[in-house]
């Protein structure tokens, strides 16, 4: 069988037919064909299962909207599950399956539940599945998941790229329908910057499936030549295959654009990409939805709407039946019954609710009026269809037009409302729209070619004015009013068989009735109770009927009854084309120091700090266990001399005549006195009085210092000093800029510190302890005349400075250091033995300063300034920040020196149970002391100062350990600091 | 230590890419100081700057240029600006706090940037996938200058040609920044 | 959003920080006699209005101006953006 309902006509291509498959069974299409339209002429009506009763299904729409023909794309892991088949171009070598059946298609195991349905109507999870309560894991859950869904995963990871991007113009056209074109034919003549997006790979909409004229084109025709002329203004931009999927704040859209759906393979590049279309004002024509008609089994396949019925025939030369009836509530139907006959397709009968209509049958053809459809026989396929009368007609597929509904969806994204126009039996969009949109078209209710084409030039035409644009003069596009009225029917009441309201959830009208009777009459519960317009289709066809069910039931009108509420996207967004390129390493930019590629050589093992790779530690060759080698770099530094990357602390220079007095202002405490070439230990205070930071701040010269931050509060600290010389002291001259990126800065640490560094540093600079002193800082010259800058700082307790040298040197610096220290058996450290000394030396860091830490608790409530108003003093001598059963910092250790210690541990008074009540701190940093051969902890106890000595139980419940502790003091090692300052 | 000599490393090690219509290069021997105008100073600093570059205070979101060491001056707030210049045999800042040291607050940024140079037809396309500013030619002008985020970090943008960017992105991320650059010329392309 | 910066034009808030309510601006005197009654109203005492309100905006990703941006906490309408600095040197504040 190849094409055997494949008709004249259409604006498929011949020339390039195209092979495909269909659960396995190879087709023929052409380009220009959907997989639907494919189908079709193949003659493949049934093409999935419902999704609770696996009842057979057809296709049921031409478009975007479509709930049944969901399938499963391609192969492997290129597959994707729920694709609709009506918006899917066909390619060359396209694999399609259907979904939702065990078994298959024809025969599906599932379709028992059909034989069910008395028990599994609206809310049948809620009332079922609650006992026992056991049952929910062991049971029902793996039963319900086995059973759900419609398509299924790869399970593999999506092949596919995907992009983001970022689009600006004057005016954004939302569809390419008459209205579309004709606004965006104006303003593109206009000069204005135009976007024009159609979510349809030809623009047109339903101008190519129609046969009304424009002048003395074919609508098909006028549309093909406003697009070329569109295409070749260099200000208008063409994005077909595009939806705009969201309005959000200020006219700002999301756009979904399928880039190589339509192609066999992606080639390398972005299969979709996200766009963020920025836009000064926008003009919506997302035309208008075709709703249906309930009626008993009006799911069977070969049930369709009527416009998508003439789309296949006249845009897609494929006939939906060779014998096809059509009922209808409005004068749309009888225009399928027309084009039917035109295309030489019999047409067994038009129904019409109504008693009167304004048109008249073709030549030969049966109409009832006043009459409905009741019944459908045949399941796989219509084999006829039993009127209100009785009659039946012998029929194979049915076409319905209940009337169509203005897509008002992206109208409502910024909680506008649509409103209920009674001459249209519709919502059309309210007065609340998105800033700077219009609506234009069928989209607002203007139902015929005429109105759409004349509203889309208007709205165009006030925007251009708006924009402060001249409207062009000339002729616009004009055409007749095709009939276009109808009337209020939903649907048939007569019906005793299931009447299918939304049909990819599987709601009945009853369902609806059920849930009015259990109470649930309210839209947004209407919805939940019954999952109407739940599923990926989001009820587009299916929630206006619904509610006008609710409406009769109740009493109430439609507009009574209200809409639920219309979020984005319009139609489904992949996940992947959300995350973009963000995957893998991708998903966030990292940071390297320049020191990075000779610690890849030296094998060092990285951790994340934020953004940043730092070396964490060098293994050496026969190391086994990462304390080896942090016990070695440790002993190494200590003992002689050590190297380490300190470039990621945050380095912010500060200038101006009051830059002593602004730094004297955010630091508690005092910097007014710091001398030109001294280094000073700044703590910083948020307002509430607890820590925010710390760090040195040098003094370079009379106007000129340079801050240290921490590397995770480089950001946060630069915008609290922008604030507060913006925002609280603007008549300050205190310039800030970040310095961070511009040098490279190592620490040297240890006793032959000086050794190293003179072997540097240019003979001319003075190093001896009394020429450069503990905490001194000055601009060096290093290696021969590099600029350099020289700090006297000490984060591990030993003889310790820190060079800084521009950036670029950086890389040379650290070979340079190593080099000079070999004879010294200088080492490099990582951030592990950083933390080792750092803890040994009792100086809090990140895990100590949580955001819940006062000056007071660190023992540094004598450096917060009294005499003078800085950031945090005020609100830091709170009553409850000062208890005097407070919390300080204090060193510990274990009783049992062969114990290890745990960060997070709590402690508790020897004896006492391990309960909340008796908690009376935590331990917040641990580490292996190689120079005292014991664990030790930093941690804060309450009265800690006090309690030197005392052996209380710290408490690690999550792993089980109790362990006796020594209270002691933080600093382990060199408590008097002479190391430091020898 | 006379035996060992600091050699200078660029941040992307001298980049340099063609992809049709779009060329894409490491900008290396320029340099960049970065300078405060003080409180009150304004007046002083622009007499200074005609006397010495003959030009102006850029306007915050628009440049300079100057053919004294072939500078461009870059106006990023509204009491700050970038100057961008040929290194010569000075120092960074020497070379600019000779010219400004009494007027202006100066701190050296050479180091802090990778520059990068992207030209070519397609160029626009390319940073429309990173980038969230309009560089349409009759929005952002050649000459003109913007400080904003592309892929998580920050950049600075200076358009000096119908088709031709300069970017500018903190160093330690450049990488990051290259491949957040080249990824979207490859996808465009 | 778009935030319309008053020296750079339209800007997407993507580029900004939000701090919170612009009273923040109005730090009190640290050495004042009612000081700590004052910065607890300061620092924990705010509106919360539905509808307009002023609040800091920090251009971090830009020229590193805050801003105080009027705005309707409702329909995310921004009637006024100004710069923070010029706002606070009206209300007298300085060195």
């Amino acid at each position: 069988m190849t094409q055997v309902f494949r008709i004249e006509g259409g604006l498929i291509n011949r020339a390039k037919p195209l092979s495909f498959q269909f659960n396995g069974r190879a087709m023929q299409g052409y380009e220009g064909d959907t997989l639907a339209s494919a189908l079709l002429a193949n003659g493949q009506r049934l093409v999935g299962r419902s999704f609770k009763y696996h009842r057979p299904r057809g296709i049921f729409t031409a478009g975007s909207e479509e709930p049944n023909a969901l399938v499963q794309l391609r192969e492997g892991a290129f597959q994707e599950p729920n694709t609709r088949a009506t918006v899917a171009e066909l390619f060359d070598g396209l694999t399609a399956r259907s979904q939702n059946h065990r078994g298959s298609l024809e025969f599906d195991l599932m379709a028992v539940n059909d034989l069910l349905s008395p028990f599994l109507t609206a809310g049948f999870y809620y009332k079922t599945f609650m006992w026992p309560k056991a049952f929910w894991e062991t049971l029902y859950e793996p039963v319900i998941r086995a059973a759900a869904g419609l398509g299924r995963l790869s399970m593999e990871e999506d092949p596919d790229k995907y992009d983001k991007g970022f689009l600006h113009c004057d005016l954004l056209v939302i569809g390419a329908g008459p209205a579309g074109l004709s606004a965006a034919l104006l303003a593109g003549r206009s000069g204005a910057r135009v976007i024009l997006a159609d979510e349809d790979f030809r623009m047109g909409g339903r101008l190519n499936a129609e046969t009304l004229a424009i002048g003395d084109q074919t609508g098909a025709d006028w549309a093909a030549s406003t697009v070329a002329e569109l295409a070749a203004m260099a200000n208008v931009s063409l994005m077909p295959r595009t939806t705009v999927y969201g309005a959000y704040d200020h006219g700002i859209y999301g756009a979904l654009e399928r880039r190589t759906d339509h192609l066999a393979h992606s080639n390398g590049k972005p299969r979709q990409v996200l766009w963020r279309i920025y836009s000064k004002r926008t003009v919506l024509c997302a035309g208008a939805t075709e709703r249906p008609i309930a009626f008993g089994n009006n799911d069977r396949p070969g049930v369709m709407l009527a416009g998508a019925v003439r789309a296949y025939v006249n845009r897609y030369g494929a006939a939906p039946g060779k014998r096809v009836a059509v009922f209808t509530n409005n004068d749309d139907g009888w225009r399928t019954a027309h084009d039917l006959a035109a295309k030489g397709i019999a047409v067994a009968a038009v129904i019409d609710v109504r008693e009167k209509a304004g048109v008249t049958a073709p030549n030969g053809v049966e109409s009832f009026l006043g009459c409905r459809v009741v019944d459908i026989k045949g399941r796989k396929g219509i084999k006829s269809v039993i009127l209100s009368n009785g009659q039946a007609i012998l029929t194979d597929c049915l076409a319905v037009s209940g009337g169509w509904n203005p897509n008002v969806h992206l109208t409502c994204h910024q909680r506008g409302k649509p409103v209920w126009r009674e001459e249209l039996n519709a919502f059309v969009p309210g007065r609340d729209l998105p800033v700077g949109m219009v609506v234009a078209g069928a989209a607002k209710g203007e139902m015929t070619l005429g109105a759409a084409l004349k509203d889309g030039a208007d709205q165009a035409a006030e925007v251009l004015t708006a924009l402060g644009r001249s409207v062009p003069a000339g002729d616009r596009p004009t055409a007749e009013d095709e009939p276009s009225t109808g009337t209020a029917f939903w649907y048939v009441k007569e019906s005793s068989k299931r009447a299918w309201l939304d049909l990819q959830n599987d709601v009945t009208v009853k369902d609806v009735k059920l849930s009015q009777q259990e109470g649930f009459r309210s839209v947004e519960h209407l919805k939940r109770y019954t999952t109407l317009g739940m599923a990926t289709d989001q009820g587009k066809t299916a929630n206006i009927p619904a509610l006008a069910v609710m409406a009769d039931c109740t009493g109430k009108t439609i507009p009574e009854t209200g809409t639920t509420i219309f979020r984005p996207p319009y139609t489904p967004v992949p996940i992947g084309a959300l995350g973009g390129r963000a995957r893998g390493r991708n998903f966030r930019p990292t940071r390297l120091t320049t020191s990075h590629q000779w610690a890849q050589d030296q094998g060092a093992v990285f951790v994340e700090v934020g953004p940043w790779l730092r070396a964490q530690w060098y293994p050496k060759e026969g190391e086994t266990h990462w304390r080896d080698s942090v016990d070695r770099e440790v002993k190494g530094t200590r003992r002689s001399v050590g190297i380490c990357d300190v470039t990621t602390l945050g380095k912010i220079d500060v200038q101006g005549r009051d830059a002593a007095e602004f730094l004297n202002r955010v630091y508690a405490n005092g910097f007014a006195k710091l001398a030109v070439g001294r280094v000073r230990y700044g703590l910083m205070l948020r307002e509430d009085g607890m820590v925010m930071d710390d760090g040195t701040t040098a003094r370079l010269g009379e106007c000129h210092y340079v801050m240290t931050t921490t590397t995770a509060n480089a950001v946060n600290v630069f915008r609290h000093l922008e604030f507060c010389r913006q925002c609280l002291w603007p008549g300050m001259d205190v310039h800030i800029i970040s310095a961070t990126e511009q040098f490279a800065q190592y620490a040297v640490a240890g006793p032959n510190a000086r050794n190293v560094l003179q072997k540097i540093v240019d003979p001319e600079f003075d190093l001896s302890n009394e020429g450069f002193p503990f905490m001194a800082c000055g601009e060096v010259t290093v290696c021969g005349g590099t600029q350099a800058r020289l700090f006297r700082i000490s984060f591990s307790g030993e003889l310790a400075y820190e060079v800084a040298v521009p950036a670029r040197y950086g890389d040379a610096m650290i070979r340079a250091l190593m080099q000079a220290g070999a004879e010294y058996d200088a080492v490099p450290y990582g951030t592990e033995a950083l933390s080792v000394m750092r803890i040994e030396k009792g100086h809090p860091v990140g895990n100590e300063l949580t955001g819940q830490t006062t000056a007071r608790d660190l023992g540094m409530a004598r450096m917060v300034s009294k005499k003078k108003d800085c950031i945090g003093n005020v609100l830091s001598e709170r009553d409850g920040l000062n208890d005097e059963d407070g919390l300080a910092l204090v060193g510990f250790k274990p009783v049992d020196r062969s114990r290890s210690l745990k960060a997070g541990a709590h402690f508790v008074a020897k004896g006492k149970p391990v309960t909340t009540e008796n908690d009376e701190g935590w331990m917040s940093s641990v580490a292996y002391s190689p120079e005292l051969g014991h664990a030790i902890g930093l941690g804060f106890i309450r009265r800690g100062a006090e309690r030197h000595g005392e052996i209380v139980v710290a408490a690690d419940l999550l792993r089980g350990e109790l362990t006796e502790v020594e209270i002691t003091s933080a600093h382990f090692i060199d408590p008097e600091g002479e190391r430091l300052r020898g | 230590m006379a035996d060992i000599i600091l050699k200078a490393k660029s941040p992307l090690d001298g980049f340099s890419r063609d992809w049709p219509g779009i060329t894409l290069r490491e900008v290396t021997g320029r340099a960049l100081v970065s300078v405060s105008i003080p409180h009150g100073g304004e007046a002083a600093l622009g007499q200074k700057l005609s006397q010495v570059y003959g030009t102006i205070i850029p306007a915050v979101g628009e440049s300079t240029a100057s053919p004294v060491d072939n500078a461009h001056l870059l106006g990023l707030a509204r009491d700050q600006f970038f100057i961008l210049f040929d290194e010569g045999g000075q120092a960074p800042l020497a070379a600019v706090s000779a010219k400004l040291a009494e007027v202006a607050y100066l701190t050296d940024q050479s180091d802090s940037w990778a520059m990068l140079h992207i030209s070519g037809p397609n160029s626009r396309a390319a940073l429309a996938r990173i980038c969230l500013l309009d560089l349409h030619p009759d929005h952002f002008q050649t000459g003109q200058v913007a400080r904003t985020v592309m892929e998580h970090l920050g950049v600075i943008i200076l358009r000096d040609g119908a088709d031709s960017f300069l970017l500018l992105s903190a160093r330690s991320s450049a990488q990051s920044f290259l491949h957040a650059v080249t990824v979207s010329a490859e996808n465009v392309t | 959003m778009i935030i319309h910066h008053p020296l750079l034009g339209p800007r997407d808030a993507a580029e900004f920080y939000v701090l919170g309510d612009a009273a923040l601006i109005d730090r009190p005197d640290g050495q004042a006699e009612d000081a700590a009654e004052r910065f607890y109203g300061y620092l924990y005492l705010r509106d919360n209005p539905a509808g307009e309100h002023r609040e800091l905006w920090y251009h971090e990703q830009g020229d590193r101006s805050w801003l105080v941006v009027t705005r309707d906490t409702l329909t995310h309408e921004i009637k006024k953006v100004e710069l923070a600095r010029d706002v606070a040197l009206q209300k007298g504040r300085g060195q």
